[in-house]
């Protein structure tokens, strides 16, 4: 009750000073929105680079061998990869004790598709069965081929949404014949959707097809663009990279001295590194908010400071009629507590909408982060305590007797 | 209600030497009085209002207010006596500026347990005569409205004593008379009353005086105050 009172009254003398309340809620403002935006958009970025990382490499516990020692540009090809990673490689990788399986692929990027007097030209990969397993891909549609399938060359094609709505806009896919590069294809499935991959391209322009059927009935080449790994211990990914490693150069006869003639992607490492990056960042970023705040704070602190002396009598009188200095100490923090929570408050709405502004100009998803708001208005409450207690002290100091002279 | 033995108030000098504002003061107050402390300036009537009102504390003596020996409180017990049992009416009125009479009344109440009862403010403020200005903020009130709403809020708590520091000090003779017939009908109705004053006027109305000189108590005569009330109308 008292309590509750003595609020009021902290409440009612701030209206009663509202250019100065103003101001001195203005460096807290000023910061909580700065921190908030900033943490906001680092994290809404992590969020999104992660989520883009994940839609492309689809699960963590994988590691990704390619020939051609990370030289090629851009996605890999038949046509733009040397032939040094075979079948045969694979095979090998699949028995190595950190291995769980391995999926291969073939793909190309220039073929067209047709049908009915439509055309695409989507990527094409020939992939073994486990892919979808391995991708944690999900059908939309239909059904994946079958192991059987794959041994038997047989021409069915499983096709991303981007596929299906530019030769399917309204008609059934499923047992459609398409051609690739001439070639019919029965499409037995669809896949669900990706969305963007890191580089903000659709994962979703695609066309899987068995592997050996790519192998021998379209690309007619024995070697891979690339074999996933999945492993037994994701933990243990760098183990398992350097076993690979250490595989592929003495299956390749390479010197000690001689490049590694393929590379592998380590996604986790790679995840770690990236996320790494934004974090600093992030943590750069908080830190100059942070400066803003503590202006905000010794702004406070001023304030209040030079008000005390305009305020003695004030104080003097409350001290007569029975506040101790407790309770003016009580009462000049809560001022200060009010001012920067109020502060801490409004800079979180502005913050809010600095977000949704923020996002459109980097073209990123509004993604409003709720615990740096949360965390914000905590600092402010903070904030008003650290910076508030010294002039609450001061205030509480105030002799009575002779503020009260006139 | 008021037992002050061999009280002594010494203050540190800059030059390290020290000055004595009270000299061992013994008096006594018994309830229902209007005691008007008299005497000329340093000679410690301040001192002595500040330590009876409970702002100061004596360098040694006893204090007994109302059965309780004060002089040795802390910070905190002082306070819950200064807004419990003592009611300060100043020369300067000291009201909260940018508020409104009601709200100024109301103060003491906030700090005695928060439990802010508007109609025992408004009924104070009514005993003053004020009840209809209880929505002006002070600054729109006259001196004598202001001085007013000052003891009703000394009023509020229902205190035992009331503290007066020259209280028409800073009004014109008409509305000091006003504000004097006001502390002479709360001590018609039992209220103990001490002014500290140097203007005759004010003594008049008080039924005992206690002079001071160079912090010794000088004399303490009780008058009878019907002979002497008249007395206001002398002054030109």
């Amino acid at each position: 009750m008292k309590t509750f009172q003595l609020v009021r009254q902290a409440a009612l003398s701030l209206a009663r000073h509202r250019l100065r309340t103003v101001l001195m809620m203005l460096g807290v403002v000023v910061g909580i929105a700065s921190l908030a935006i900033l943490t906001s958009i680092g994290e809404a970025t992590k969020r999104e680079t992660m989520q883009r990382f994940k839609n492309m490499i689809g699960t963590f516990d994988t590691i990704m061998v390619r020939p051609g020692g990370g030289r090629s540009r851009g996605m890999p090809t038949l046509l733009n990869v040397p032939p040094t990673l075979r079948f045969e490689d694979s095979k090998a990788i699949a028995e190595l004790p950190e291995i769980k399986s391995v999926a291969e692929m073939q793909s190309a990027f220039d073929i067209d598709i047709k049908y009915r007097g439509k055309a695409a030209s989507p990527a094409v990969f020939g992939v073994s069965v486990n892919w979808l397993s391995l991708r944690s891909d999900e059908m939309a549609d239909g059904v994946f081929f079958t192991e059987d399938q794959n041994t038997s060359l047989a021409r069915v094609a499983v096709i991303g949404t981007d596929v299906r709505s530019a030769l399917f806009p309204d008609e059934e896919p499923l047992g459609a014949m398409i051609r690739i590069a001439e070639v019919p294809f029965q499409v037995i499935g669809v896949l669900q959707s990706r969305g963007a991959g890191p580089a903000g391209g659709s994962l979703d322009n695609v066309i899987l097809i068995p592997v050996k059927t790519a192998s021998r009935r379209l690309f007619n080449r024995d070697y891979l663009t690339m074999v996933i790994a999945q492993l037994k211990d994701p933990t243990q990914s760098n183990q398992a990279t350097n076993r690979v490693v250490a595989l592929l150069r003495e299956r390749h006869h390479i010197q000690p001295s001689a490049l590694d003639d393929f590379a592998i992607t380590n996604p986790a490492a790679t995840m770690e590194r990236v996320t790494q990056t934004s974090s600093t960042l992030a943590k750069i970023l908080a830190g100059v908010a942070i400066m803003a705040l503590l202006i905000g704070g010794i702004v406070i602190m001023s304030l209040m400071l030079i008000a005390i002396s305009d305020r003695r009598r004030e104080i003097g009188i409350w001290r007569s009629v029975g506040a101790s200095r407790g309770e003016v100490v009580f009462q000049f923090l809560l001022e200060a507590v009010t001012v920067a929570l109020a502060g801490g408050l409004a800079g979180v709405l502005i913050g809010i909408g600095g977000v949704q502004i923020a996002a459109r100009i980097q073209k990123l998803p509004p993604v409003l982060v709720w615990r740096p708001f949360a965390s914000a208005v905590l600092l402010s409450f903070v904030i008003g305590i650290v910076f508030g207690i010294y002039p609450a002290w001061k205030a509480s100091r105030v002799d009575p007797i002779q503020a009260l002279r006139s | 209600m008021i037992q002050v033995v061999n009280i002594r108030k010494t203050y540190a000098r800059g030059n390290g030497g020290t000055v004595d504002a009270l000299k061992s003061i013994t008096f006594d107050i018994s309830p229902g009085e209007f005691v008007a402390v008299r005497g000329a300036s340093g000679s410690g009537k301040s001192t002595l209002l500040n330590i009876l009102g409970c702002l100061d504390r004596p360098t040694s003596g006893s204090y007994r207010l109302d059965g309780e020996d004060v002089a040795g409180y802390s910070d905190k017990q002082l306070s819950r006596i200064r807004n419990g049992k003592i009611g300060f009416v100043f020369q300067a009125f000291n009201l909260l500026p940018r508020t409104t009479a009601l709200e100024n009344v109301e103060v003491p109440m906030v700090y005695r347990d928060g439990h802010v009862d508007r109609k025992r403010a408004l009924a104070a403020l009514e005993r003053v005569g004020l009840a209809g200005r209880a929505r002006h903020h002070a600054s729109e009130l006259s001196g004598g409205e202001q001085q007013r709403v000052a003891i009703a809020r000394a009023l509020i708590n229902n205190p035992v004593l009331i503290l007066a520091d020259e209280p028409t000090g800073n009004l014109d003779f008409k509305a000091g008379q006003g504000v004097m017939t006001l502390l002479q009908e709360l001590h018609d109705d039992g209220r103990t009353i001490l002014a500290v004053t140097h203007d005759d006027d004010v003594a008049a109305y008080a039924s005992r005086e206690l002079r001071l000189q160079e912090g010794s108590i000088l004399s303490s005569e009780t008058v009878p105050t019907v002979l002497l009330r008249p007395a206001m109308g002398g002054k030109p």
